[in-house]
């Protein structure tokens, strides 16, 4: 039995060991990211491992000032609060509606958002672009439209695979005491699929706020730019002698340091999120 | 209750039909017809309408015939095998290891998953940097005791690159895909584990026998996940190779085919965009189609 126990400690140890070297690799780019964003070019050339030799924050303040940081952090903020809120209240209602009423039309138009989703963006971008030109859309209002229709599709889909299990007597006794829809969804309804919202807006706040493609067709080198768009810019227009990385890196954790606040305090949420989410899938 | 319910789904999926119909439905009907006409972008080429622009498969032809095109899809399709098969075999050996272990497993999982929460287009450019200077000339290369000339400048090159682009892209979505393989693992009951191993089932046969039937749901979604991801692959194509030395992904041709031509040809480029929509829907229900099939058998 002793030789069980040590066996047994031992495959203990190695697990740690290989699961702890795993981790320091997948937190390594963090880490080389923070101690470069406080050093000039010549020295993250030079010793880009090295903890800087002075903590240097004139590298941050400029790069806040070449990707307009309140601006772009304002707008990507904007964009993603109002598209996120979109998706969730659109595909919620049409989640719910499409599983209490099952006719052919309700199964139609499952059937129609589920084959939606393979369609990746690059395949419809062109048109889209020119539709909501033509529409007077390409602006920050037509964006958070077209996120909210892209996002559409996968969220319905998780939300419909939730509802299934949600009992109806609740709701029919509230109608019974006389609710109106409204209150009926939000009141009864949408508190009762609290898991899934979250993992929907994790999921659809995380790729929107990062998102490159979508921003650059529709709202380019302008004002109303979101922080990755700025990001991009700041480096291709200010790149071509060389990569000025006393620029990037800081860039770069400016975009990153909101993600990384937002999951210290969010984190058991997220992963709990993602886990609900992946059940279902 | 049930006409109460039928009598309100008209009104209340009306705004997603209107989303739906607006961004996703029209454009794709527009995309497909485009690709068949002489669309410039802003107008058609001898015609006011789409219709008077029609040109049959020519712009089909033209993208089979084009050099670009046919090198992006071979690399993408390469990518993809390499980057699907490095992403599982991460993400499940992962999620076996944190299933193992005692304390810790919180910590773990959040680790893991947290660069999945970060641009693909601003950690791309962190590891460009990684790799052009930290494994070329620090960890790889230079005057490292170590000597792996495959790990320096893997950017330059195209077999090089896309092991790097998997490389990154696993950092990225390993995290995420172990939740999934975690769960999976954690519904599976200790007591088939117990009986095989009374039955004296080896490791291997417990795994092998127990474990992938089992894992047959999370393996469906992670293999779909992981293959159309890849596939459509393009913040981190451009953050680090920006497509050169013959490294350009498909997502990255449609983009930059418009911009490569004078006066752009958006036909064509459409015409790309619709073989793209092609190959990954064909892709994808193949996939789901078998690891489904299996989940049944289970």
């Amino acid at each position: 039995m002793k030789s069980y126990s040590t066996k047994r400690k031992l495959i203990q140890a190695a697990l740690y060991t290989v699961l702890t070297a795993a981790a320091v690799y997948t937190l390594f780019p963090i880490y080389f990211l923070m101690v470069n964003s406080f050093k000039s070019q010549q020295e993250i050339v030079a010793s880009p491992m090295a903890l800087p030799a002075a903590w240097n924050f004139s590298y941050l303040a400029n790069a806040a000032a070449q990707i307009h940081l309140v601006q772009s952090v304002f707008n990507t903020v904007v964009i993603t609060v109002a598209a996120v809120a979109l998706i969730v209240l659109v595909s919620a209602i049409t989640a719910w509606m499409m599983v209490r009423n099952k006719t052919k039309a309700s199964n139609a138009l499952f059937l129609a958002f589920t084959a939606a989703m393979l369609i990746p963006f690059q395949s419809v971008m062109y048109p889209l672009v020119s539709l909501m030109e033509g529409l007077g859309l390409k602006n920050t209002f037509g964006l958070i439209l077209m996120y909210g229709g892209f996002g559409l599709s996968m969220t319905v889909f998780m939300y419909h695979g939730f509802f299934k299990g949600v009992p109806l007597s609740l709701e029919e006794a509230a109608v019974l005491d006389g609710a109106s829809i409204f209150q009926l969804f939000f009141q009864v309804v949408f508190p009762l699929v609290k898991p899934i919202t979250s993992t929907v807006i994790i999921t659809n706040a995380m790729w929107i706020w990062n998102d490159y493609l979508l921003p650059f067709l529709i709202i380019g080198n302008n004002k109303s730019k979101t922080l990755t768009l700025s990001l991009y810019y700041a480096k291709s227009l200010s790149g071509q002698y060389g990569n000025p990385w006393e620029l990037i890196f800081p860039a770069v954790l400016i975009c990153v340091l909101p993600i990384l606040a937002v999951f210290v305090v969010l984190q058991k949420n997220i992963i709990e999120g993602i886990s609900a989410g992946a059940v279902k899938g | 209750m049930e006409h109460y319910y039928r009598k309100w789904f008209k009104v209340l999926v009306i705004p997603a039909v209107i989303l739906f119909t607006l961004v996703v439905l029209l454009p794709f009907l527009m995309g497909l017809t485009y690709s068949f006409t002489a669309w410039r972008g802003s107008y058609f080429k001898g015609s006011e309408h789409w219709w008077g622009a029609l040109v049959g498969f020519k712009n089909y032809i033209k993208v089979f015939r084009s050099a670009k095109f046919l090198s992006a899809l071979g690399y993408t399709l390469k990518f993809t095998l390499i980057a699907v098969i490095f992403k599982n075999i991460t993400s499940l050996c992962m999620a076996m290891m944190v299933k193992k272990i005692g304390k810790g497993k919180g910590i773990f999982r959040t680790i893991y998953f947290f660069p999945n929460l970060l641009g693909g287009l601003a950690m791309g450019f962190v590891w460009s940097f990684i790799f052009q200077n930290v494994f070329s000339l620090i960890l790889f290369g230079g005057e490292s005791a170590v000597q792996i000339p495959f790990l320096c400048n893997m950017l330059q090159d195209p077999k090089k690159a896309v092991i790097a682009m998997a490389l990154m892209s696993t950092w990225q979505t390993a995290g995420y895909m172990m939740l999934i393989y975690l769960n999976g693992l954690n519904g599976i009951s200790e007591d088939l584990y117990e009986a095989a191993s009374i039955d004296g089932a080896t490791s291997w046969q417990k795994f092998k026998n127990i474990t992938v039937p089992m894992l047959m749901p999370a393996f469906t979604v992670v293999f779909f996940l992981t293959l159309s991801g890849s596939f459509k692959m393009l913040d981190e194509n451009l953050a680090l190779t920006e497509g050169n030395f013959g490294t350009r992904m498909l997502s990255l041709q449609i983009l930059l085919s418009t911009r490569e031509n004078t006066p752009p040809n958006y036909g064509m480029a459409q015409a790309q965009a619709v073989i793209f929509f092609l190959i990954i829907a064909v892709i994808s229900i193949t996939q789901v189609m078998i690891t489904k099939r299996r989940e049944i058998e289970a």
